[in-house]
This record gives C-alpha cells, structure tokens and sequence, in this order.
C-alpha cells in the first residue's frame, strides 16, 4: 500500500451549496471523509440581544428574518408565545388563516428545499426551477394576503392583520388542484432516477438513537423513523380538528428524509383541504378586537413552540412586567439538526457532504441568528 | 478543396494559375476556417446549451444581446478578455500559464483529421482514429498541471479525479472503436465513412443495393452497443453530467479551473467545449456515418474525384454543403443528447463513476469485440482463411446469419452485464444499512 496523507479542507464559509456562510472543516483521506467539523457563526447578527432591546410588537417583523423562507411559521411561533404570556384569545377564524399559511409555508419550504438538494447532486437546476415555479404560485397567495412576499409579518398578538382578500379563496383552490401533478412529478423524479437513487439510498445516516440524543426534529427526525410531530405531539391552534398523518422514513438516509418531505406536501395539501372545508363556518374575525398590540406581559416566562418547516421551533420569552422582553430566545430547528453533521459525514465521501447537508435543510438566517 | 478551386479559378473564371498557387490557396482558406471554425462551434454551443437547458427549466434563457440573444457569447468572450488575469502567489506560475495552453492545443490538433464532407478532409491519415484519440489523452496533462500549478485543494482534488476518470474511461472508448476497426478493416477516417454507404441492411458487399449512404454502422448490433457505450464514455471524457465529476460546482467548487480567471478560464472553457464538438462529431462519424446520408453519394458522384476526373466542380460544392449538413446535424443533435442528460440527471459519486467504467463498460466492450471478430468471419472469411463452413453463402445469407448472431450474443451480454452490476450495487446498499442496523440494535 501507498502511504498516503489526510488532507484537511474548507468547504466554505464561501462555497456554492454551503447555503450562506457556513463553513465545514473536512478531513479527508483521498476522497473519504475521516472527520467534519461544522463551524457556525459566520452570519452572527446579533438576533436576541436587538429582540430584547424591541418592544414586543417590533419584534414580530423581525422574527421573519430568522428563516426567511418560512417567515409565517416563524410569526406563529411569536404570537403564540406573547399570546399564552398576555393570554390573549383568538378567535376561531383567526386559527384557521394561521394554520392555512403555515401549511402553505410548509409546501413553499419543501418545494425548495427538494430543489436545492437535487440542485447539490449536480442535476443543473432543473428541479430547482420547477420547485421555484411552485413556491411562486404561495409566494403570490402570501403577497395578495399580507402585501409581503417574503418577510410577510401577517400576525399580530390575538389573530393576523387583516383578512383575506375577496380572490383568496379560488386562488388558493386552484392551486391545491395543480398541486398533485407537481407532487406526483417530483416522487416520479425520485423513484425512477437510477442516479438519484444511487446518490440518496443508504447515504448519511442517522439512526434512530443518536437523533434522539442530538434532539433533532422535523423531517430529519421523522426520517430516521421517529413519529414525532409536534402537531400531534401536543396540538396547538386548531391542529386537533384535522385528520393527518406524520409520515416516518425507515433507515434515516437521505432517501428518506426526501420521501417524508415529498408525503408532508402532501399532507400538508389535505390539512389545507379541511381548512378550506370549515373556514366558513368559524366564529369570530380575523383578529381579536379587544387584543392590545403594545403589550406589558405580567413578571415570567413562557415557551412556545410550533412544528416549523424544518422541525420544532420554539420561543422562549422572559418578562420583567416592562414593554420588552428581558430575554428572548430562539429554539432555532435548523441549527439544532445542523448538530450532527459530523456523525451523518464520517465514513462517506466528499461529494457526499453537501447532499447531506441539503438534506438536512438549513436556513442560515436561523442557524447564526 | 483543390478540386473546387482549382474549377472554379480556372475552368470557370479562366485565370489560369497554376496548380501551386491554387494549392496554397486551398491550404490558407482550409488552415484560416479550422481556427476559425474551432472558437465559433464554441460559442455556438454554449448559446445553444443554454436556450436548450432554459428550455428544460421553464425559463427562456439568454435573449437580451442581438436578436434572440444570439451575440450572448460574443458578449461573454469580450468579458472574458477584460477581466484581469489573476495568478495566486504561492502558484507555480510557469506551469499555472502553460497548462490552460497544454489543454487547448490538442483538442485544435483533433480538427486535423476531422471529416466535414465528401472530399473535406484537411489531412487522411491512414491511423486518423488512432491519431484522434492519442491527441485526446494529452489534455489530461495540462489538467493535472493546472491542479498542481494553483496550489488550491480543491483544484487538486479536481484534477485528480479528472485525470483518474479521463484514463479509466479512456480503455471503454478504445475498446468500442476496437470493434468497428475489426468490422471495417480500416482506421483512416475517410475509409470509416465510405464503407457506411448503401442501405443498411449491408454495407457495401451486396451488389445492386442503391446508394443512399444509409449503410451506418449503428444498424449493426455490434454498432450499437459500441455506440452506446463510446457515448458514454465520450461524456465521461468531455466532462459531462453525469460525469461532470472533476468541475462538480456544488462539491469542489470548479475543479482544476478554481484558481483561473479571465481568457485563462476562457481557454479552458474553450477546450472543454471543443473537446465536446468532436467528440459528438466523431461518434457521428464513426456509428452514424459522418456526411452519410441520402444524395450525398449520387451528388459526388458527378463531381470531381479521383475516380471521375471530368466531373463538375459545382457538384462538389453541392456535395460538400449537404455533406457538411448531414455531418452538423448529426452532431448538433449528439450535442443536444448530452445537454438532455444534463437537464435531467444527477452527477455520480466518484466511487460509482469508476464502478460503472470498470464493472460494466468494459465488461461490454470485451464481449462486442468478441461479437465483432464473429461478424467478421461470417461475413468475409471463407476457406482461405479456414473458416469453410460458410464458403459458397450469398452475401445476404452471410449478413443475416452474422446479423442474428451478434444480435443474440451483444442482448444477452447486456443483459447478464446490467444483472450482475445491478444486483453488486443493491447488495452493496443493502449490506450497509443491514450492518449499521445490527450494530445498533435497531428495530426492523
């Protein structure tokens, strides 16, 4: 045998699929990775100590550049948290448009970020392109909504800022009838792709034990084959009125965490069919009326979480009885499954590394914070 | 070219040069279009990649720059030679400036024995594929050089696989001309392109079988694996997706180029891209008969040749435009296969890019050469060469017999090949994902 040498390399923080500034320090013996040290920090903003220096309504615009693919879930999430704080009520129809556009965020978030991984096995964009054609479409919906496409800022402590427009509702129908065809395109994709297969089965994998102990959740989570959704787990808003299933993977490999994300469209579409079914008959208005935006939250703390996109994304909120929290503190889902980078990396080969990192889906605006 | 010339100068115009004058003439205009030529089919190839892949995505593509966006790339080439040349300090900068020259130089050499159309053919060497392919090798030198000269990892680790993946893919690409050479007999390139005349139900042994230059080796069954596997392998060698490995953008950033910019990229850019015409060109020539095609023949045939003396140079200009014609399409249409691929599918890992080469191209090739020599002694041996029992066959009785035969042989050989491999890899997959279950005591 040659005697041969470890090469240590950087992939990033300037790297084309890094997704941001991030930087992973890569030991590599030839082709195969020996170790992988993921190094954060890179977009370090700052994020909670400017939050504690907000009063708590300015913070609900700034909680859409935490993952500012999933600005809505990221409101919900804050809301919530004021609202158990404050105890503020919401009236029913206020639920429904909450969970009708974080259902949307969940379609919008998995279309791209499906794109973006098969973009990182080296497929030239194609995917990516038609992920972009869907997220288009919500991206739309969300803009006629709340007037933002991206940093939507709809909610407001007891409900969202206003109520739909008169177009909405057809709007949204016609898109959950198109939608299938996509979702069905995509699996097809999948599972008749002689490379793709190649490049995803029995790459990256996180079994069930070590994802529990590195706390990941979401897809990531699911795909290594643990049900757990906090939609079920512990429902909030109106989650308890709809039928859906979590969809778990078996092995944990990247395969997996594709195909739990491809059935979430899909479940994420029947929630929205429910939505669509009992929205006209829920009570109340969009938002409630007695509800005071410049809240003063009585001396505690809270923790509020939600089932984000990319797993469980939580807010924890202490007061000290003034107009701005004392701390505030992200449960940020993207940076805790960022974690175990290095355990899924060891072992597999240097192309390896950034479709796992796609398939783990990070926002970097979440991760640094 | 003299022909055409000389015809019209003279016959024609009546100047009366004399024939040295017509031939440096001839020399200058063919030297002039190949370097030409060369840099055109670049840019013209990457304006039609680019309509062609933005066509795939739902997108429109370049159409900003002249009608269409046509004078995109006279857009990109200008840039390129504005921006500045950057040379990193701790490079080797002698062999940071040759490599990108290195690389270059060979693939222009490839033109030299490249067929545009009946009678176009700058120089007939008699080893023109052998030339062709000899040539080709050289540029996996100046990529390793490139890789070592920047003095970046990444662009050393492009290199490496660049040149690991050139050499491995290299052996099934020979291998598959190694068949065609033993069924023609011939490794100039002209002689490749006359022996696909006629029909294809045979090439040129049957008498009274018309013209139609339709006689492509690809209608044969050893053709065809061969052209399947030579095209896969001309992707691997002109770094295409899925083998687009040594520049993979999402992994090593851009390979062996990391480190250029400016006309020194530009170059590289350029190589690949030309490397990649001829390519298509000559798997065009070689299974799809190059300018073959339907009146081509009959139209050279009143023209000036060696065999017709008192032809007319007019049919050998029109012999030569629907002789370049057939040639470009045939080509384009190779060209487009592979931006196809590349809308459509993933890259390969390194390690399955060697599995594939070595476990199932090979493998292949082998048995199409064995198919080949079949082909050869039923269609051409006889008694002489001690092979009696088709002595006294007609021709068509021959050709259908070796027909069958390597037909029988090559699908059975395929599909054993494509088994196997096929269930090495699962085995493979499945052994892993079992393994780590049981170490981990993990549920079923």
């Amino acid at each position: 045998m040659l005697k041969t040498e470890e090469l240590q390399i950087n992939i990033g923080p300037q790297h084309p699929s890094t997704h941001g500034v991030f930087r992973m320090i890569v030991t590599v013996d030839g082709e195969t990775i020996t170790d992988l040290k993921p190094v954060f920090g890179y977009l370090h903003r700052n994020h909670e100590q400017i939050a504690e220096q907000n009063t708590y309504l300015q913070n609900m615009p700034y909680t859409d550049r935490l993952d500012y693919f999933n600005s809505m879930a990221n409101n919900q999430a804050y809301a919530m948290a004021i609202e158990k704080m404050v105890g503020i009520e919401v009236p029913e129809r206020a639920e429904y448009l909450r969970v009708m556009m974080v259902e949307l965020t969940r379609i919008l978030n998995h279309a791209g970020a499906l794109g973006f991984l098969i973009n990182d096995m080296g497929m030239w964009q194609t995917q990516l392109a038609f992920g972009m054609r869907e997220r288009e479409k919500i991206l739309d919906l969300f803009e006629s909504a709340s007037g933002a496409r991206l940093m939507c800022n709809y909610f407001r402590f007891g409900g969202v800022v206003r109520d739909l427009p008169p177009d909405f509702i057809p709007r949204l129908k016609e898109l959950l009838q198109a939608m299938p065809a996509f979702v069905d395109e995509l699996e097809r994709l999948l599972r008749e792709n002689e490379i793709l297969m190649q490049r995803a089965e029995g790459i990256g994998i996180l079994p069930r034990d070590l994802a529990l102990a590195y706390s990941v959740s979401g897809p990531v989570l699911r795909g290594s084959g643990i049900p757990y959704d906090v939609r079920k787990a512990e429902p909030y808003s109106v989650y308890d009125r709809f039928d859906f299933d979590v969809p778990v993977g078996t092995v944990g490999d990247v395969y997996d965490r594709f195909l739990v994300r491809i059935e979430e469209m899909r479940q994420s579409r029947r929630i929205l069919e429910q939505v669509l079914e009992q929205l006209p008959d829920a009570q109340g208005g969009h938002i409630n009326p007695k509800a005071r935006q410049n809240v003063r939250p009585p001396v505690g703390d809270v923790y509020a979480r939600i089932e984000s996109p990319k797993g469980e994304l939580g807010f924890y909120l202490v007061s000290d009885g003034s107009g701005k929290p004392y701390r505030y503190k992200v449960r940020a889902p993207s940076f805790i499954n960022l974690t175990p980078l290095g355990d899924m990396c060891r072992g597999y080969k240097v192309a390896d590394v950034v479709v796992i990192l796609g398939s783990i889906d990070i926002v970097m605006g979440e991760v640094d914070r | 070219m003299y022909d055409i010339l000389d015809g019209l100068i003279n016959s024609t115009l009546g100047f009366g040069w004399p024939s040295w004058l017509i031939s440096l003439i001839g020399y200058v205009l063919v030297a002039t279009l190949l370097f030409a030529v060369a840099p055109f089919q670049m840019l013209f190839f990457t304006y039609y990649e680019r309509r062609a892949i933005a066509r795939m995505q739902d997108r429109i593509g370049p159409n900003r720059v002249g009608p269409e966006g046509i004078f995109q790339p006279i857009a990109d080439g200008v840039k390129m030679f504005t921006k500045e040349d950057i040379v990193p300090d701790a490079a080797d900068k002698r062999v940071h400036l040759l490599a990108p020259i290195v690389v270059v130089a060979p693939t222009m050499f490839m033109f030299a024995v490249l067929p545009w159309g009946p009678g176009m053919v700058p120089v007939d060497l008699n080893t023109g594929l052998l030339f062709f392919f000899a040539i080709s090798s050289i540029s996996a030198v100046g990529l390793m050089m490139a890789g070592w000269a920047s003095n970046n990892k990444f662009a050393l680790l492009g290199a490496m696989r660049a040149v690991a993946q050139m050499v491995s893919y290299e052996i099934p690409a020979v291998l598959s001309l190694l068949a065609i050479v033993m069924m023609t007999g011939t490794l100039s390139v002209v002689s490749l392109i006359n022996a696909q005349g006629g029909l294809f139900i045979s090439t040129n042994d049957v008498a009274g079988v018309p013209d139609l230059g339709l006689g492509w080796l690809i209608f044969t069954p050893v053709g065809l694996l061969a052209f399947m596997c030579f095209f896969i392998a001309a992707l691997a060698e002109g770094e295409r997706t899925p083998f687009d490995i040594p520049e993979a953008d999402s992994e090593i950033v851009a390979g062996y180029m990391t480190e250029y910019s400016g006309m020194k990229f530009g170059l590289f850019y350029l190589a690949q891209y030309i490397l990649n015409f001829l390519l298509c060109a000559i798997a065009a020539v070689i299974f799809f008969g190059g300018w073959q095609g339907p009146g081509v023949g009959w139209l050279y045939g009143m023209a000036i040749s060696p065999t017709n003396p008192d032809g007319s140079w007019i049919f050998n200009l029109l012999a030569g435009v629907l002789g370049v014609f057939y040639f470009l399409a045939k080509t384009y249409f190779f060209f487009f296969v592979m931006i196809w691929i590349r809308g459509a599918y993933p890259r390969l890992r390194v390690d399955q890019l060697m599995d594939f080469g070595w476990k199932f191209l090979i493998p292949l090739t082998l048995v199409n050469v064995f198919s080949a020599a079949i082909w050869v002694a039923v269609t051409s041996w006889g008694v002489a060469d001690g092979f009696g029992l088709v002595e006294g066959w007609s021709p068509m009785l021959r050709w259908g017999v070796a027909f069958v035969t390597t037909l029988v042989l090559n699908g059975a050989a395929y599909v054993i090949v494509a088994r196997i491999y096929n269930s090495a890899q699962a085995a493979r997959n499945r052994f892993d994902v079992d393994e780590l279950r049981e170490s981990l005591a993990l549920p079923r």
